[in-house]
């Protein structure tokens, strides 16, 4: 009776080493797989970022189809006081633009990150295209990066000095500034000013020579009143100056040269 | 019992200076400089200034000798010296109408380019942008802002000569103001006329001067002058030079018109007018050689500046294609660059090659424009790359309008003084009548500032006085010469100015000058026979230049209208008097012996 109960109490420490056994092997072995499981994490994660710079690389090319072309002339524009163009300037550009677009599409926040630049070149051009923040391998539209860029065209020409003429967004038209249109054109100001001096020397004129032309034939009524009462009083005889000879009287009137 | 004789200069220095304000007028400061470029350069000048004492002094004498003699119009001249001939006078009074009808519009336009120089950036210096707002308007930008402001803004001209449209209102405003001015110098006659004539005469001297100095101190301004007198000797064995120098000398001083017959008829009878004839002959030729030395250096300027912008265009592009640092390209060494990138990248250089237009200077300098193009396009084109082009603008354009209304008081007074002779007009007051006629043309000349308006102006201009005032002076020389006489016509003279013409004189009168009329004449004739169906240049809106045209069925035949009208008058009016001597011959016998018999 006593050879029985050893026997179970051995059987159940085996068993219970057993079950300690593989509990820990199944420990050792969870612990061994998550390791392992971790570290395929990492070289995934490592994968998927690299894939994912490769991708992003490769979604900035020249002539990208949703990428836009720029080119800065700052030595046009700044002649002596032009900066030189370096990295430092890029990320300027790069966080201009994730402004303007943060600007434009306002639910979503744009980082220096999702603006990614390829195809520099010493005439400082290069192409650009942007990266929705949620997901890197995802483009933002053609459109709306114009829409942004249009909105705060201004913005990003101040930040760098230049104009809409030295700093090109090919493909991106400025808008021009409306022109300024006055009520009365200038021309017609001018217009109006010399057609009245003419108008008031015409009138003057004409009214002076009328005037004149009331005087002269005043004049000559007088005189042919003078006549008349001359040859009265030599009719009457009461002046006794002589007879008065007509033909010398008013000589020019009657001769001519 | 008003006073009946003739009104007269205050002094012969008015009747001077009216003679110099209508012989220099636009023609020569915007056709004599073309003649010079595409004759030659300096070389023009030698049969310019052998046609002028060949024929232009001498036939100026004659006009000044006819007018003084027979103090009246030039149809009552004509009349008195033989009564044939009275169709002369005539001819020169529609050919005077014609001319005041057209030339006015010149003024308008003058007198836009002035008003609308008053602003802070000239219209024709910009593009005016379109209506999306993204670049200029289409049209301006396949041809030049001053191009566009000239055909689009200014004329707003049709494609042909065939279409119409309204009255542009402020070419009209413009014309009315330039008519209403005309009147305000000639209401009084010759009195008004004596007096602004100061002023038209001397004034556009004083801006002459003001530009020649700008225009010597222009960058580039050294090329046009080198240019212009250069002279080409191989033009002058061309026959077409000496035609353009005689036909030039004769249109330049106003022969023909009847205008200098008008103002030489105001003179004292005594008047010394042979010397006056050679002061004015010389001035007017003088002035167009100075304004040629003025327009050269502005031309040169302006070619310069073009070359530049050209240059510069190339090197951007150049940078731009290549990607190339913005400082390695310069302006002299852009042509180096083009063969260095033609012979490294001939593939991309090819796809280029369209954009690219070649620079030459000696190109842009040879693009000669004459006539309005000159004045009003390229002129305001050299105009506004000058720093403060507001006041050299302004100046220019009161010069050009000195020089236009100091040349329209001499057409006004063409047709204004024969008609006065005549007896039904002559108890008008003067005001009225001038007034009459100034309503009259500008009335008609309204047609001009409609659309297809400067495509009729071109024909007026080219076919309504060249033909037939070759006729009517060489009818005039010809009828001094042999008809009434050269030695009736020297006694007048002496009578005059107290001693008989010399032998120079009398030279040119009988044989020279009608010799030099006659073949200026028969060329002009195989010209427009030869030259078959007379064009037009229209200005066409898409290409954004102008093209040559042919004229319609009713603008050839209105051409046909034009030359005959005025030349016809001469054999018409000597056919009416004919018939006329023939009905009073046969009534005035029976008078005669009626007299006798009591």
């Amino acid at each position: 009776m006593i050879n029985l109960s050893s026997e179970i109490a051995y059987d159940s420490v085996w068993t219970g080493l057993n079950i300690l056994q593989s509990a820990i092997i199944s420990a050792q072995l969870r612990f061994l797989l998550s390791l392992l499981l971790s570290v395929e994490m990492l070289e995934k994660i490592i994968l998927l970022l690299c894939c994912s710079c490769a991708v992003a690389q490769h979604l900035c090319t020249p002539d990208a189809s949703d990428g836009y072309k720029v080119r800065l002339s700052i030595k046009t524009a700044l002649e002596g006081q032009a900066y030189e163009w370096n990295e430092n300037e890029m990320f300027l550009f790069r966080a201009t633009l994730a402004f303007a677009m943060r600007n434009h599409i306002r639910e979503q926040k744009f980082e220096v990150s999702n603006i990614i630049v390829c195809n520099e070149t010493p005439r400082v051009s290069f192409w650009f295209v942007v990266t929705s923040p949620e997901s890197t391998s995802v483009l933002i539209g053609k459109e709306d990066v114009e829409e942004a860029v249009r909105k705060s065209r201004n913005r990003i020409n101040s930040a760098f000095l230049l104009t809409d003429k030295t700093l090109e967004f090919i493909g991106i038209l400025p808008t021009l500034a409306a022109p300024v249109d006055p009520d009365t054109p200038p021309w017609l100001i001018v217009f109006g000013v010399v057609m009245g001096i003419v108008g008031a020397g015409i009138i003057l004129l004409l009214v002076s020579s009328v005037v004149q032309k009331k005087r002269k034939n005043e004049m000559t009524d007088d005189e042919e009143n003078c006549e008349e009462t001359r040859v009265k009083t030599v009719e009457n005889g009461s002046v006794g100056e002589g007879v008065y000879n007509m033909s010398f009287s008013d000589d020019e009137r009657f001769t001519q040269m | 019992m008003e006073k009946d004789a003739r009104p007269s200069w205050d002094n012969p220095t008015q009747f001077v200076l009216a003679c110099v304000s209508y012989a220099v007028g636009l023609g020569n400061v915007w056709r004599f400089p073309y003649l010079c470029q595409s004759h030659g350069g300096g070389g023009f000048l030698i049969p310019y200034l052998l046609m002028l004492v060949l024929e232009g002094v001498p036939l100026f004498y004659l006009e000044l000798a006819i007018g003084q003699k027979m103090r009246s119009g030039s149809i009552r001249a004509w009349s008195n010296i033989s009564p044939y001939l009275g169709g002369l006078g005539l001819a020169s009074v529609v050919t005077s109408l014609y001319l005041c009808l057209y030339y006015n519009i010149i003024n308008a336009w003058s007198f836009w380019y002035l008003f609308h120089s008053f602003q802070s950036v000239l219209p024709w210096s910009v593009c005016p942008i379109n209506s999306n707002r993204t670049g200029p308007i289409e049209e301006c930008e396949k041809a030049s802002s001053t191009q566009y402001f000239f055909y689009r803004e200014t004329l707003n001209i049709s494609p042909t000569i065939e279409e119409n449209g309204g009255i542009h209102m402020g070419q009209a405003l413009c014309f009315v103001l330039a008519w209403l001015i005309t009147y305000l110098f000639v209401v009084r006659g010759v009195k008004s006329t004596g007096k602004v004539v100061y002023f038209t005469a001397t004034f556009p001297y004083v801006v002459l001067v003001i530009y020649l100095i700008r225009g010597i101190t222009l960058h580039g301004a050294a090329n046009g002058i080198k240019y212009m007198f250069t002279p080409k000797m191989e033009e002058l064995a061309n026959i077409s030079t000496w035609i353009n120098a005689a036909t030039q000398i004769f249109f330049s001083l106003g022969l023909g018109f009847g205008s200098l017959v008008a103002f030489a008829s105001y003179n004292q009878y005594n008047n010394n007018f042979e010397r006056q004839a050679i002061i004015v002959s010389f001035i007017n030729s003088g002035t167009s050689i100075f304004a040629s030395i003025v327009t050269f250096a502005i031309y040169g300027f302006k070619a310069t500046v073009n070359y530049e912008n050209c240059l510069e265009r190339t090197r951007v592009l150049l940078m731009n294609t290549f990607d190339l640092a913005e400082d390695s390209i310069s302006m002299d060494n852009v042509f180096d660059w083009i063969e260095k990138l033609n012979a490294t990248h001939p593939l991309q250089f090819a796809q280029i090659a369209d954009k690219y237009d070649d620079c030459n200077l000696e190109s842009e300098l040879d693009t000669a424009v004459e006539g309005t193009g000159l004045a009003f396009i390229v002129y305001s084109e050299a105009i506004k790359n000058m720093p403060l082009s507001q006041l050299w603008s302004v100046l220019y354009f009161i010069m050009l309008l000195l020089l236009g209304m100091g040349s329209m008081l001499g057409n006004v007074t063409a047709i204004i003084t024969p008609l006065r002779d005549f007896k039904m007009l002559s108890h008008m007051s003067n005001e009225l009548f001038n007034g009459l006629v100034c309503l009259f043309c500008m009335l008609l000349g309204l047609g001009f500032t409609t659309p297809p308006g400067n495509y009729w102006f071109t024909m007026f201009n080219d076919y309504g006085a060249t033909f037939s005032l070759l006729f009517i002076v060489l009818i005039e020389v010809i009828t001094v010469s042999y008809i009434y006489g050269i030695r009736r016509f020297e006694k007048d003279i002496e009578d005059m100015i107290g001693h008989r013409p010399n032998w120079y004189w009398k030279t040119m009168w009988v044989v020279v000058s009608p010799v030099l009329l006659i073949a200026l004449f028969i060329f002009y004739i195989i010209n427009y026979t030869m030259g078959g169906t007379p064009t037009y240049q229209a200005w066409d809106k898409e290409l954004g230049k102008s093209v040559v045209t042919e004229y319609p069925v009713f603008g050839q035949v209105f051409i046909g209208l034009l030359l005959v009208s005025s030349v016809s008058c001469v054999p018409l009016t000597a056919l009416y008097v004919f018939c006329r001597k023939r009905k009073h011959g046969s009534r005035r016998k029976p008078e005669l012996v009626s007299m006798v018999s009591a």
